[in-house]
């Protein structure tokens, strides 16, 4: 436990020195404070506008820490043959894939939770600055609820990272896969609901419902920690549905390390 | 030194020349928005899935488009252009199917649709926000009047405005509207029934006293309405007036209306009153 630890730990210094990890969280910053005068180009709706482009914000940093400084620091490893003098250490490749994992997720964690800080009080502000009518339904519940869920989601994205980083040398490639399992897991409900409806489902050969079927099964369903618009409108969801997504983003990113571990297990690394 | 001068020299005469192209493009693109209508918002069948998890986000960048661009044309709105309304209803339409809650594009499309002479396309934005803002006594009261003001359709009027006053925060008086327009459409039983729940329900006295004379006037009305059924019935025919109620001996006499108005039938036997439930 303690090396894996420690490799999670390692793992973070390393993001942390990273120069991208600047440069997204200054643009993160930047657009955060551009909120202040977005919100008040609306007519109404302020409060919702407001938590929309928080929210937004927060989620593209995170997105674009996990594609271009998470995919990096797990490619970085082997590129530089780094990766040698880890697995030299008595350390599995098991335990390898699990402490880059707590680290990237460490990393994520780190950086939204300054700029959830910094969101909170940007809203904070602007809801002072504001007649309380704009802000009717925002709750800090629904705006917290939402950064969860959030996070989350990025547990989960890292997961996917590691799975495609075992498979693959390229750090490329793994951004590749990543950014199309992310747009797969985002539109997949949609698409679902698309194709189940009664007009649709008659037209489909059963083969294409069945490959439908399967595919919900093997993506994440990542629109299910998409709850902005709902925490926008003051709209908070019950625990049951957050205890079911926490148990569904827990399972699976046991998988998918489980998985990549299998996979690591086997690959040479030359 | 000539060297440091002609960089410089260079460097004024590069920024100089950008000045003069920014300002021309400026112009040139000025032109090019006024002549190049954009009046397309790409459906939300599109926009949705493309939008990822930034749906908020982009619905408030669509309603910011949307603003920008029916802001710079505000003289030509009004005459009626049906180019501006077909982009108003798609762009309103995406919009509230990217984030079903959001009250200021339904305010607009009350705010152009209704008013420029499509109140039935504002009608099917608002039945969304009905649907999805269930506590809000607006989308129900902006509908009720658009069938009441444009679509001239007082039953429809009044069961949209019922709806709308039984939610809270709703003024009183919109009840009291709502039961009006049933008298408009005839549905004298619906406005009796609404009203004494209503009665029920409400705390305020001018309120109160306000229902309960429409609740007497409705009642009123239908029993008149009974008799000339009865009448109906006996000699085949509707009385020309109400005093032949009082002479075949159905009625002792025609009862006064509480809001001094003179009780008169139609020719399809339906009663009406002169007062139109109008505060006298």
């Amino acid at each position: 436990m303690n090396r894996i630890l420690a490799l999670s730990w390692l793992t973070f210094k390393e993001g942390i020195r990273d120069r991208a990890l600047m440069g997204i969280c200054i643009i993160g910053l930047v657009m955060l404070f551009a909120t202040i005068i977005f919100t008040g180009v609306f007519g109404y709706d302020l409060g919702k506008v407001l938590v929309d482009l928080n929210l937004s914000t927060i989620a593209f940093a995170g997105l674009l820490l996990t594609f271009f400084v998470n995919i990096n620091l797990m490619a970085k490893d082997i590129d530089k043959r780094t990766i040698y003098c880890v697995l030299s250490k008595p350390l599995s490749r098991t335990e390898y894939i699990i402490g880059k994992y707590l680290g990237l997720i460490l990393l994520v964690f780190i950086a939204l939770f300054i700029l959830l800080m910094v969101s909170s009080g940007i809203i904070w502000f602007v809801k002072s600055f504001y007649a309380q009518i704009y802000f009717k339904n925002f709750s800090w519940a629904c705006f917290l609820q939402a950064c969860f869920y959030e996070i989350l989601m990025f547990f989960v994205l890292n997961a996917v990272v590691i799975f495609f980083s075992s498979i693959s040398t390229s750090s490329f490639l793994v951004l590749l896969f990543t950014i199309a399992t992310y747009i797969t897991g985002q539109t997949i409900e949609e698409v679902m609901q698309f194709f189940k409806k009664e007009a649709m489902a008659e037209q489909l050969p059963q083969i294409n419902q069945w490959i439908i079927d399967i595919a919900q099964y093997i993506f994440p369903n990542f629109s299910a920690f998409d709850i902005k618009t709902l925490a926008s409108h003051g709209k908070f969801l019950p625990m049951e549905h957050t205890m079911a997504l926490i148990g569904y983003s827990a399972i699976y990113t046991i998988l998918l390390l489980f998985f990549a571990s299998l996979i690591f297990n086997k690959r040479e690394i030359t | 030194m000539v060297r440091a001068l002609k960089v410089y020299t260079l460097l004024f005469v590069c920024i100089f020349c950008y000045g003069i192209f920014h300002f021309q493009l400026k112009q040139e693109r000025q032109i090019f928005l006024e002549h190049n209508f954009m009046d397309y918002t790409l459906p939300s069948q599109f926009t949705g899935p493309v939008s990822l998890e930034f749906k908020g986000l982009v619905s408030d960048f669509l309603l910011f488009k949307f603003m920008a661009f029916m802001g710079g044309r505000i003289e030509d709105i009004s005459k009626n252009d049906p180019r501006y309304q077909d982009y108003t209803y798609q762009s309103l339409n995406a919009i509230t199917d990217l984030d079903p809650y959001y009250w200021d594009a339904y305010l607009f499309s009350e705010m152009f649709l209704a008013w420029s002479g499509r109140a039935q396309d504002a009608n099917k934005i608002l039945e969304k926000a009905r649907k999805y803002r269930e506590n809000d006594y607006y989308p129900p009261y902006y509908i009720g009047f658009n069938y009441y003001y444009f679509l001239k359709d007082n039953k429809k009027a009044s069961k949209y405005l019922m709806e709308a006053s039984k939610l809270p925060g709703c003024p009183y008086y919109i009840a009291s509207l709502a039961a009006r327009l049933s008298l408009y459409s005839f549905q004298h039983r619906n406005g009796i029934v609404f009203l004494k729940e209503m009665l029920k329900n409400t705390k305020d006295k001018k309120a109160k006293k306000e229902f309960e004379l429409r609740i007497a006037t409705l009642e009123i009305l239908e029993y008149l309405e009974n008799k000339v059924t009865l009448y109906h019935s006996v000699y085949k025919k509707y009385p020309e007036s109400l005093k032949k109620l009082v002479t075949s001996g159905l009625i002792d006499k025609i009862p006064d209306d509480p809001y001094k108005g003179k009780f008169m039938i139609m020719q399809n036997g339906r009663v009406y009153t002169t007062s139109k439930m109008l505060p006298y």
